[in-house]
């Protein structure tokens, strides 16, 4: 276990592990039988990158952060795969006793709606506390002072928020303090869900800026979960598109953006409205995102809304289920039509 | 086509709770004016706490203001009983963040709609039949199938229909302005440009004007391009001006700081070359005195730590702004 | 007009009627066969307390044949004067279902009632009527009506429900009251209140339907709590045997030896099981309440 006893781990030299995603099914239980929830996930995270995990609701996104940590809830179920962490080995073959402290451990982990994660009725110093016993942490002092330099990293004075009860922090600075719970056991892999949700403008920009300058310093590989292509723009070198608990699209953010292939990407980014240039540039996506019970069984999951196949419906889209098509420099695409016209 | 809003001075005052302010005197507005025309555009933009929402809440008469003159028509409300007052309020109609909550779960949209247009029919002197047939006519204007939702409860609707529901909702009183605080922000990302849209083109369908309140100027430009654009921060308007005026040229570091903030979308844009940040974060503790915005403002100076700047166009330029030092600065993402 | 119609993606639910509540009840009981079995022992008792009285005749015909165990002629045995004990018990039902059902609609009435309105109107009502509810939970039940039994007979099982339903609000006001104060912030009372809907609508259309699964738990919960508080009076021997009901049962089973010699056990049980069968009726129906009110759950 890594203890909090050595000094921050900020040396500069070294880099977060590689994540290696493959084969990946949760499905959940259902009145209606066992349903695929995501499906067949490949990815792969590399070492000190910074990975978005774009999506809307129901596409798989949050399940999927939750697998990372082999800790997805009833009535779900990782049916399948592996999920290799460099120096941890297989998260999904290690023991109860072995998941647990990697969870918070090595892998830190900052919930959905951190905002409200914290225990109400605890300061943020006792919780510290807590997570520093459930882990076997001998050094208390180290622990703390770990936790004082994160958060003055972050802009805070660690005194005043160790003492603080939940209700006296902004929403900004709990999603700080949920980065610093995060971090303050040398975690190498992070995972973000929604870090930026519920927070405006201002507050979403400093928390980008802080994760960005934490993955530097402390040499992580961090997964940004978002719904948000934005928050993904400003933060990640790649990103992973997912709709209906497939990857649809990934590749090096800036190409993504510059010129995105799979047609949901496409109509997810002319979707949004931009500061400059003609409003009316931005469209809206027909349709709506399909529940767990509603993902089509057989073929494309985004066929019903997509704008190819409303302008030529094609046979396989209907009945194969598009893989991963490699489309060079680094990027891979699900879409029959995007392969065929390459 | 009649609904002016005009609000002159609004102020509101709370007294706050909780341990650490117990008993101080929150400044949720301190003295702001706007107007907006029939069928026209208006978006308030700023951080949370900024008042933003009180505003809105105060247009749609779910709160009360400490002073000031709101008026509709021409009419001062403030002068009003509040029985004369509602019908005017009730002309201005509410759209709530979250459509989760807005709908009750126990009825269908068929109640859910019936509810008000029965009330319009009673007070108007229309007789029942009116009712199916108006209903029908407010779901086809939000863009809803109406066979598809009426026998429906709201949670067997997407985030983005029942947000329409709740537009459809608020037309059957014909309203002459909708107040719409943060409607898309708790919705799918996919179906959100379709709200805004939706919104947009009712005001040229219905001639209703539209008050936008968000945080992300980006949508408030969507909506109302061709409207005003007010920034409020701390209770109080630093900059106001037509939409694209404002977001072209900002001159308020305030305003700078939240254009900045927006993130880039970097392969097809690139950041502004003045990007700015404010130097501290948002404070309860921060001054009163002089520029509300000089704790965290880059360029202070000592007059502005001082002297309370008023809204004006000092420096010639187009929009109103309260800074003693304006300046122009390139902080919108490029396209590249 | 050119905004996209929201088509649903996959054949639709089948569209939700406005369904009756009694078919809404018996779709959700259905569900569970706990919840059958809890329906079906409710159903007993109220159909026990409407005919039982009319089953047998006024004095109960006595055999010789005194505390006898359970037998063919007896099924649940007799009694100390030699009466049929399933007779007693089911002439005895009427009394206590009735005073219990009274008790738990005059409480869910008075304190459903005071919830709404002071949480609805906040500020002085509200001041007001929940010093009334305080007042009203101090008071002690138990005690009182053993005062009031020196003036009062409790002849009627109305009256006994009346006394025992006006002591009995002030937990339900106060949860009710708790319960809309957050509903009232919710956003479609405040449209409501936006569109000019008058009051009364609010608060029975856009409230009530709200906290009804809760009222209705505490309808059903409220009737077998006033079960033991007056079987416990009688049981305590406070009032008069004028009326053949289970708590005397109880009493004078336990007066006349039986916990002592054991000869008529089946005497004491009767009532006792009847009180615990008709709670465990209640109990697995209650598990139902939330599913017919709320729409979301109803479906499959």
């Amino acid at each position: 276990m890594t203890a909090a006893t050595e000094p921050s781990t900020v040396d500069g030299a070294s880099t977060g592990p590689g994540v290696r995603i493959s084969d990946l099914t949760v499905a959940y239980r259902t009145p209606a039988g066992e349903l695929p929830a995501v499906s067949g996930i490949n990815l792969e995270l590399a070492p000190g990158s910074i990975t978005g995990l774009v999506g809307e609701s129901g596409s798989g996104k949050s399940t999927m952060a939750l697998a990372m940590l082999n800790a997805v809830q009833q009535p779900g179920r990782i049916t399948g795969g592996v999920i290799e962490i460099d120096g941890l080995g297989d998260v999904l073959s290690l023991s109860p006793k072995q998941i647990r402290a990697a969870r918070g451990g090595s892998i830190g982990y900052v919930f959905q709606a951190a905002q409200n994660s914290l225990n109400p009725l605890k300061t943020v110093g006792k919780q510290l506390l807590d997570l520093g016993r459930s882990h076997g942490v001998e050094d208390k002092r180290a622990l703390v002072r770990q936790a004082k330099e994160l958060l003055s990293r972050m802009g805070l004075s660690g005194e005043r928020v160790l003492d603080s009860y939940q209700h006296e922090l902004s929403g900004g600075m709990r999603q700080r303090v949920g980065i610093m719970l995060a971090l303050v056991l040398n975690a190498h892999v992070l995972v973000l869900d929604e870090p930026t949700t519920a927070l405006d403008m201002i507050s979403q920009a400093n928390i980008l800026s802080i994760i960005k300058d934490v993955h530097a310093e402390h040499g992580l590989t961090t997964l940004v979960v978002t719904h948000d292509i934005g928050v993904v723009a400003e933060v990640a070198d790649r990103v992973a598109v997912m709709y209906g608990g497939r990857l649809v699209e990934q590749g090096p953010t800036v190409d993504v953006l510059r010129a995105p292939s799979h047609p949901y990407t496409r109509g997810l980014i002319t979707a949004i409205p931009r500061l400059t240039g003609d409003p009316d540039v931005a469209q809206p996506l027909p349709g709506r995102p399909p529940t767990l019970g509603t993902i089509p069984r057989q073929g494309c999951v985004f066929r019903e809304r997509c704008a190819v196949y409303a302008a030529g419906a094609r046979e396989d889209c209907e009945t194969v289920d598009p893989p991963a098509y490699d489309i060079g420099a680094e990027r891979l695409v699900a879409c029959h039509v995007v392969e065929e016209e390459r | 086509m009649s609904g002016d809003i005009e609000g002159v001075g609004i102020v509101k005052t709370y007294k706050a709770r909780g341990d650490v302010l117990a008993g101080q005197t929150v400044h949720a507005l301190r003295g702001v004016d706007f107007r907006i025309p029939a069928g026209g555009a208006a978006s308030f933009i700023g951080e949370s706490g900024c008042g933003k929402t009180t505003l809105g809440r105060i247009l749609a008469g779910l709160e009360t203001y400490d002073s000031g003159r709101l008026s509709v028509d021409g009419v001062d409300l403030s002068g009003l009983r509040p029985k004369k007052r509602e019908p005017y309020f009730r002309r201005i109609q509410m759209i709530h963040q979250d459509p989760y909550s807005a709908l009750n779960p126990t009825r269908t949209v068929d109640a859910i709609l019936t509810d008000p247009l029965t009330l319009r029919a009673k007070q108007t002197g229309r007789p029942k039949s009116w009712i199916a047939e108006r209903q029908r006519e407010v779901l086809s204007l939000v863009g809803l199938e109406p066979d598809y939702v009426l026998p429906r409860y709201p949670h067997q609707l997407s985030g983005g229909m029942r947000q329409r529901v709740v537009i459809a909702r608020a037309l059957t009183v014909d309203p002459d302005a909708l107040v719409a605080d943060e409607a898309v922000s708790m919705i799918d990302v996919s179906l959100r440009l379709g709200i805004l849209k939706l919104l947009r083109e009712l005001r040229e369908t219905v001639g209703v004007s539209v008050l936008f309140i968000t945080h992300d100027v980006a949508t408030a430009r969507y909506i109302g391009a061709d409207g005003e654009l007010y920034v409020i921060y701390r209770g109080e308007i630093v900059e106001h001006g037509p939409t694209e005026t404002v977001i072209a040229d900002p001159v308020h570091p305030y305003t700078q700081c939240l254009l900045s903030a927006i993130p880039v979308l970097h392969g097809l844009e690139r950041p502004g070359p003045d990007r700015l940040t404010p130097t501290e974060p948002l404070a309860d503790s921060q001054s009163d005195d002089g520029c509300l915005f000089a704790a965290r403002c880059p360029f202070a100076t000592d007059r502005c730590r001082t002297e309370r700047p008023q809204l004006g166009h000092e420096g010639g330029t187009e929009q109103e702004h309260s800074c003693f030092h304006p300046a122009r600065r390139h902080v919108v993402a490029v396209s590249a | 007009m050119s905004t996209t119609v929201e088509v649903p993606v996959a054949n639709p639910v089948v569209p939700a009627r406005r369904t009756r509540f009694l078919a809404n009840l018996w779709k959700v009981l259905r569900r569970k066969p706990s919840r059958m079995v809890g329906a079906f022992i409710v159903a007993l008792f109220v159909a026990l307390g409407i005919i039982g009285p009319w089953l047998y005749p006024e004095n109960l015909p006595k055999s010789a044949d005194l505390l006898a165990g359970p037998s063919l002629s007896h099924l649940l045995g007799t009694d100390f004067e030699g009466a049929d004990v399933l007779a007693e018990l089911i002439v005895g039902s009427r009394y206590v279902l009735t005073a219990a059902a009274v008790a738990a609609l005059v409480t869910v009435v008075v304190g459903v009632a005071v919830g709404l309105y002071a949480g609805y109107r906040r500020g002085r009502p509200d001041s007001a009527l929940m010093r009334i509810t305080d007042f009203v939970l101090t008071i002690p039940g138990f005690p009182l009506l053993l005062v009031l039994t020196t003036v009062w007979k409790f002849e009627s099982a109305l009256q006994m429900g009346l006394v025992l339903g006006l002591t009995g609000w002030g937990g339900l006001a106060r949860s009710v009251r708790s319960q809309t104060l957050s509903l009232r912030e919710r956003g479609f009372v405040e449209a409501a209140r936006g569109l000019g809907l008058s009051t009364p609508h609010v608060v029975t259309r856009e409230l009530l339907p709200n906290i009804a699964p809760y009222v209705a738990m505490n309808l059903l919960i409220g009737v077998t709590t006033f079960i033991y508080s007056q079987v416990g009076l009688f049981y305590l021997g406070v009032l008069p045997y004028n009326s053949t009901n289970w708590g005397v049962m109880i009493q004078l089973a336990v007066n006349n030896g039986v916990t002592q010699t054991g000869a008529g056990l089946s005497y004491l049980m009767a009532p006792l099981i009847a009180i615990l069968l008709l709670t465990l009726g209640v109990v697995l129906l209650v598990d139902a309440m939330d599913e017919v009110f709320n729409p979301r759950l109803r479906e499959d």
